[in-house]
């Protein structure tokens, strides 16, 4: 009967659409929520204006980690999407699934010019030398602060590529400057920063090179890295210059709140919260790279967001309007004019010479930072992103120690335990999925 | 009134329970019986009793990355699951939450229908005012409890930031969260719960409470030897659903703490879908569902046999 209902549904659906022109339809699954949502279809509008072949029917499916479950359960229906929207860490996951067609294969064929597009960006969504999917929305991690309040209390602001005990003084200072009005700093329980922090020190979380060169069968989050993390953390949680937000999309919003009513100056957040934290603020937005230990050079951080992966279950010409789509998105004033509305960086790096953001970098300096920051790194394994399935179950995993750590448990014991849950799913993934 | 409507409806279905056990079908009845209940039975299976197998089979089993049942491990999952400290704690949390919630909702809720019950004049605001949350949807409750519990702009961080107090950490601290948790739960019940005891209260024949009066009764007294047996089946009615809502919470926990920190509020329910729709993990999770249908059969099994000689009908 379900099948029934979605055929038929699907049917009079596409009926619909044929109904208005003669173009061939090519459905587009995405996550982006609210604001970058209305910038989304602006990016599909230019499309389908620029075109008479094809045309994209973009369709919002919620968050990233259930869109997940959603393409890999449909596809091979008639509800299944042409092109979709899939975030950084199912990379794997994606690969593994066979539900895909490389877009290498496209690129090949059109000899469509790559050298353009941030390396670091399609470093993470290769594989095997081979560009499985495109990056579209990308973002890096930054460490905003209050340069208003900084410069109130006389604090020597922290320099672009700050350390972590850099940090530390600024947020002491400011928290003991302000008669303890103002709360130093605070890094939200979030397993994309401690993965980051990895990245940054140059380190890896799984072996064979992060699932670079073959599946991963053993994690070890215990490093001297990761205690380094948690015990520059630990350390001002001390001093009582921290404030915790917790876990969760709530903590999120509470620190945004926090940041911009003066109750803490410090905090690491994606460069797609610039455009929030522009707008809304009365105070000078300053923001620096990632922060990296204190004896060690910053190796650069992987990127966050999501790419454009496309369905191997669509006809040939279906699939092919799915790759002209992705090469439209990529366009640099199309790009530059998603990094303006959203904070997510343009990837292509002619968007810099456009007008677009020549005008945006002319009104807001410091949203040069976050393009500037990936530039500079060069891709490795350690900053490419990890290769793994169940990056999901493992973040949760990362976020309970740090929780842990938070609440003022003990750094290695909480990383033991991770380790140990963290590798019994891998194991246990591995043997479902027939790895070795 | 919707008390009068349980109490009844239930003997009657027992007494022709008993009757029917004396009848012999005959093939007419057959086939009437087929064509009736036909359908229902077809939904049934398509719907309950299908997904329901389906669960059971796939526990039995490792799922890959599609969702499929690759390598059968038997009752591998079960064991692995019941031996695991964090499901462990999953579990005794949840009955932590089920059980504070239902006192707190049942308790409050019944203080306050019994204050809202007694015949003074204006009564009815607040009568209004305490059923307000049934009109409340969980993501606005949600929303409007995270604002109050903001440590930097939240109305309790507020309060102790006027009254010289530290601020408590109410989302992040472990014990604090489910405090929350439990905190917006019990408002979010209040409403309905109210509603129905205020109803149950007052169907209270008033003869029993004029004899009372006459007797020298004190209110208290009348309290619990009047109003507590008379309204029982609607308490029990109330508990009842408030414990099975209790072990469903999913939207609250979602949006207000999704399971953490530290897992401290990761119910059952929340922790299945996490497990199958963040993680795909569908084997693992399916292994959790026959454990909380286990377990709620178990407790719905429980009341009946004992709770339900003791309510007075």
């Amino acid at each position: 009967m379900a099948i029934l209902l979605v055929t038929v549904f699907g049917k009079s659906l596409s009926a619909k659409s044929a109904a208005n022109d003669n173009r061939i339809p090519i459905v587009f699954w995405h996550e982006m929520g609210g604001p970058s949502e209305d910038a989304l279809e602006q990016v599909v509008d230019g499309f389908n204006k620029s075109q008479t072949k094809y045309k994209v029917i973009p369709k919002y499916q919620g968050t990233y980690d259930e869109a997940i479950q959603k393409i890999l359960q449909t596809h091979g229906t008639s509800t299944s999407p042409a092109v979709f929207q899939a975030f950084d860490i199912s990379t794997a996951q994606m690969i593994h699934s066979g539900y895909t067609t490389p877009v290498q294969n496209f690129i090949d064929q059109d000899n469509y010019d790559v050298s353009k597009i941030s390396s670091v960006a399609r470093a993470f969504y290769s594989n095997g030398g081979k560009q499985q999917a495109m990056p579209f929305n990308t973002s890096q991690p930054v460490l905003y602060y209050n340069a208003s309040l900084l410069k109130k209390y006389g604090i020597t602001p922290p320099p672009v590529s700050p350390s972590y005990s850099d940090i530390t003084r600024v947020a002491k200072q400011l928290y003991e400057k302000s008669d303890h009005k103002v709360k130093g700093m605070t890094v939200q329980v979030y397993g994309w920063f401690l993965e980051q922090a990895l990245a940054n020190a140059g380190a890896q979380l799984a072996n064979n090179n992060d699932g670079h060169t073959g599946n991963p069968t053993e994690v070890k989050i215990n490093n001297p890295d990761t205690v380094e993390f948690l015990n520059w953390i630990k350390e001002n949680i001390k001093s009582d210059d921290f404030i915790d937000y917790g876990s969760g999309a709530s903590a999120g919003a509470n620190q945004t709140a926090g940041f911009l009513s003066d109750k803490v100056g410090i905090f690491i957040q994606s460069s797609a919260s610039i455009g929030q934290l522009t707008k809304n603020n009365t105070n000078k937005l300053g923001i620096t790279y990632f922060p990296h230990p204190d004896n060690k050079k910053a190796n650069g951080v992987a990127i966050g967001g999501a790419a454009l992966w496309i369905s191997n279950d669509k006809p040939k010409d279906v699939q092919r309007g799915a790759f002209e789509f992705i090469k439209y998105s990529l366009k640099p004033e199309v790009q530059a004019q998603w990094q303006k509305s959203t904070g997510y960086l343009a990837l292509n790096k002619d968007s810099q010479k456009t007008k677009i953001l020549k005008d945006l970098y002319a009104k807001n300096p410091e949203s040069k930072v976050p393009g500037e920051q990936l530039a500079k790194a060069k891709p490795n394994y350690s900053n490419s992103g990890i290769l793994m399935e169940g990056m999901q179950l493992t973040r949760q995993l990362e976020e309970v120690a740090m929780e842990t750590v938070y609440n003022g448990g003990d750094i290695n014991h909480a990383l033991d335990t991770a380790d140990k849950a963290i590798n019994d799913n891998l194991h246990q993934s591995n043997r479902a999925n027939g790895y070795k | 009134m919707l008390k009068t409507s349980t109490t009844n409806v239930v003997p009657e279905k027992k007494v022709e329970a008993k009757q029917r056990q004396g009848f012999r079908l005959n093939a007419n009845d057959k086939y009437y019986a087929s064509i009736f209940l036909g359908p229902s039975l077809l939904v049934l299976t398509l719907f309950v009793f299908y997904p329901m197998l389906k669960t059971l089979y796939i526990s039995l089993f490792l799922t890959n990355t599609l969702g499929n049942t690759t390598v059968f491990t038997g009752l591998d999952n079960y064991v692995k699951l019941i031996s695991s400290p964090d499901f462990l704690s999953s579990m005794s949390v949840t009955l932590l939450y089920v059980v504070a919630v239902t006192v707190l909702t049942v308790s409050v809720g019944l203080l306050l229908a019994n204050l809202a019950s007694q015949k003074l004049p204006g009564i009815g605001i607040f009568r209004t005012l305490y059923s307000v949350t049934m009109g409340v949807s969980v993501a606005v409750a949600a929303i409007f409890w995270l604002f109050i519990f903001n440590p930097s702009t939240g109305f309790f961080a507020l309060m102790s930031g006027w009254l010289n107090l530290p601020v408590v950490n109410w989302l992040t601290s472990p014990t604090n969260a489910m405090w929350a948790v439990i905190i917006t739960t019990v408002w979010m019940n209040l409403g309905f719960t109210f509603l129905i005891l205020l109803g149950a209260i007052q169907s209270v024949p008033s003869t029993l409470y004029e004899a009372a009066d006459v007797e020298g009764a004190s209110s208290r007294y009348q309290f619990f030897k009047i109003t507590i047996p008379m309204i029982s089946p609607t308490l029990f009615f109330v508990s009842t659903i408030t414990i099975i809502g209790a072990f469903k919470s999913f939207g609250l926990i979602d949006l207000i703490t999704k399971g953490g920190p530290t897992n401290a509020t990761n119910m059952l329910v929340y922790r299945i879908y996490k497990d199958a729709f963040y993680s795909g993990n569908y084997a693992k999770s399916s292994t959790e569902a026959i454990i909380l249908t286990v377990i709620i059969a178990f407790f719905t099994l429980i009341q009946f046999k004992f709770l339900e000689k003791k309510v007075n009908y």
